[in-house]
């Protein structure tokens, strides 16, 4: 993964990154680099500063010291439509108006390509039927969103970034609040997306199990800082997850693709 | 939804005709078509009162309830509140207090100051209340109730004027205040419409801000909208719309509530078509209103502002007991 090579290099980068709210800094001078065409996963304890790094990473954060390098230049040096043309972001739990229907919640991912009297065009209208094909929700494009299940509903959310057409996708805890079924069916999502479009795609996860099954790259994060990183097999070991999450826990390979699982221990068992 | 338009413009046209044609004197629709298409053999007397009462305050009640109506669409959207009004935040009782000051005190009713104290008015409100609820960020809760604070007081200032301002003056402005179109003129017509025009096309080349303003303000951010700046712009708009029709009508209340949700109805939430069906709505809803006030106590005219209270509570009333079942 050389620098010099424009195609392969870390599209986003924190560089000695030093952000949080009010006067309180959630993160301190941290670094990272985004691996470009892959599935990244942010895993820790809540309040790590997972989401801040996530925010942070598309400007929704004020940057206090170090900055967020976008295709090697400061993110701050781009305008607002400018960034959300290269980086779409999907927040924790997003609320839509009452009745709004899947389309026009699809729709509203072209706002960074339009200008103020921009006509709605051909491309943005291709870029949102290929949006709801790849989520599998044309068929519901014209169901209001508040009437949808779970997983459908984050599709929704998924196919708006979608038709974003941004090439770096950073997901805040995408699963959260989805039974079992509608988790794998955002993951698969995901996976696909990586696979087949060659998105970069950040994801906050909960389910260290599931970051293990299908993460590229995994990142483990505690007060502020990043714990750990590397492929699912050099993150998820007992010692990992003991100092980041304070559990204990065994070890063992999935048995359908052997990616190391991490099963905690319970009551006695410690 | 295109019956739904239709039927509301048909709505229009109806009472409008009948606006022309009920008073103290009726005047036939022959009559009425003669005058208006300028047949010279037209009587006199139909003419000088289609022409010169009648007409104007048709027109009037249509543009003060599209006013009303676009600004409370605004400011629902801005605020992603669907209780949010115009009359709910103090802004329209902003400007009431400062077109009454210029009434009252300054003894100036002419048409063309009017507008622009109410317009000072409702800005400065908005602007107060803005700042008052600015923490970086402003965020809809905290605006909303600043802005009941704020109106409350402005309709304390607006009470103390009346209990010790001068009588007859006094109660002049009262007619003004309780929301009527009586002393419509072609004057006030031409005013409050040159004060409509800009504000209501900008707000249509905004419906794709509004649109993004309704989502929660980290998906409008990470869309690329400047939420800040597109808010602030968005409620100097409103309050333009809300001030003009303030200085045109005074205070009339749940037009600007209802309007916006009897427009997402027909034609669901998109702007673009949401603003100008909400407008239409607002148009139909005080015509009706002024007609209903003038006809049914002929010769005492209700203010159309007590007929919008009075038929718009029970409305809204209807609105959320017919959603009792949608989640909130």
């Amino acid at each position: 993964m050389s620098v010099r090579d424009p195609e392969n290099a870390a599209p986003l980068t924190a560089r000695n990154l030093t952000t949080g709210y009010a006067r309180k800094n959630i993160l301190e001078h941290l670094d990272f680099e985004i691996l470009h065409g892959c599935f990244t996963v942010l895993i820790g304890p809540n309040g790590c500063g997972k989401s801040t790094l996530l925010r942070a990473l598309c400007n929704l954060m004020p940057v206090r010291d170090g900055g967020v390098l976008l295709d090697g230049r400061q993110i701050s040096e781009f305008s607002t439509k400018e960034i959300a043309r290269r980086v779409g972001v999907l927040a924790q739990g997003p609320v839509a108006p009452e009745g709004l229907t899947v389309e026009d919640l699809a729709r509203q991912g072209r706002y960074p390509h339009r200008s103020l009297f921009g006509q709605w065009s051909d491309e943005d209208e291709t870029a949102c039927r290929t949006a709801l094909e790849l989520t599998a929700l044309t068929h519901l494009k014209d169901r209001a969103i508040d009437s949808l299940s779970g997983g459908q509903r984050q599709r929704a959310w998924i196919a708006m970034t979608l038709a974003q057409q941004t090439g770096i996708l950073l997901l805040d805890e995408p699963t959260t609040y989805l039974d079992l079924a509608h988790q794998i069916e955002v993951l698969d999502l995901v996976q696909r997306l990586v696979r087949e479009q060659q998105t970069t795609v950040v994801a906050v996860l909960h389910d260290i199990n599931q970051a293990a099954r299908y993460a590229d790259h995994i990142v483990a994060m505690k007060d502020g800082r990043i714990a750990v990183q590397g492929s699912p097999e050099e993150v998820i070991n007992k010692e990992t997850i003991e100092a980041v999450f304070g559990v204990r826990v065994a070890i063992v390979a999935c048995p359908v693709d052997g990616a190391p699982l991490a099963v905690p221990l319970t009551g006695r068992q410690k | 939804m295109r019956k739904s338009v239709t039927l509301l413009i048909l709505g229009i046209f109806a009472v409008f005709l009948l606006s022309l044609r009920l008073g103290d004197q009726p005047i036939p629709y022959s009559q009425i078509i003669g005058v208006l298409t300028g047949d010279p053999d037209a009587a006199v007397a139909a003419q000088l009162i289609v022409l010169e009462v009648r007409l104007p305050r048709a027109i009037l009640a249509l543009l003060v309830g599209m006013a009303l109506a676009v600004a409370g669409a605004i400011i629902q959207t801005v605020m992603r509140n669907p209780l949010a009004e115009p009359g709910l935040l103090g802004i329209n009782s902003g400007g009431a207090l400062a077109a009454l000051i210029l009434i009252v005190y300054f003894r100036n009713e002419s048409a063309h100051l009017v507008p622009w104290a109410a317009f000072a008015g409702a800005f400065l409100m908005a602007a107060a209340i803005y700042g008052f609820s600015w923490r970086s960020g402003a965020s809809p809760v905290r605006i909303i109730l600043i802005g009941i604070g704020l109106g409350s007081m402005a309709g304390a200032g607006a009470s103390f004027i009346s209990a010790f301002g001068e009588i007859a003056v006094v109660q002049q402005a009262q007619v003004w205040l309780a929301g009527s179109v009586y002393n419509a003129g072609w004057d006030k017509v031409q005013v409050l419409a040159i004060w409509l025009v800009l504000p209501f096309v900008l707000t249509m080349a905004a419906s794709r801000e509004l649109d993004l303003l309704s989502f929660s303000e980290m998906s409008a951010r990470s869309l690329g909208q400047r939420v800040e700046i597109a808010r602030a712009v968005l409620i100097l708009l409103c309050t333009m719309i809300s001030g003009a029709a303030v200085a045109a009508a005074g205070l009339i209340g749940f037009i600007g509530l209802i309007s916006p949700h009897v427009a997402r109805r027909f034609v669901g939430h998109s702007h673009h078509r949401m603003v100008p069906v909400a407008a239409l709505v607002g148009g139909f809803l005080v015509l009706t209103a002024d007609l209903i006030g003038r006809t049914v106590m002929a010769p005492a005219q209700l203010p159309a502002g007590i007929v919008t209270a009075i038929l718009g509570a029970p409305f809204f009333a209807f609105l959320l007991w017919e959603r009792r079942y949608v989640r909130s």
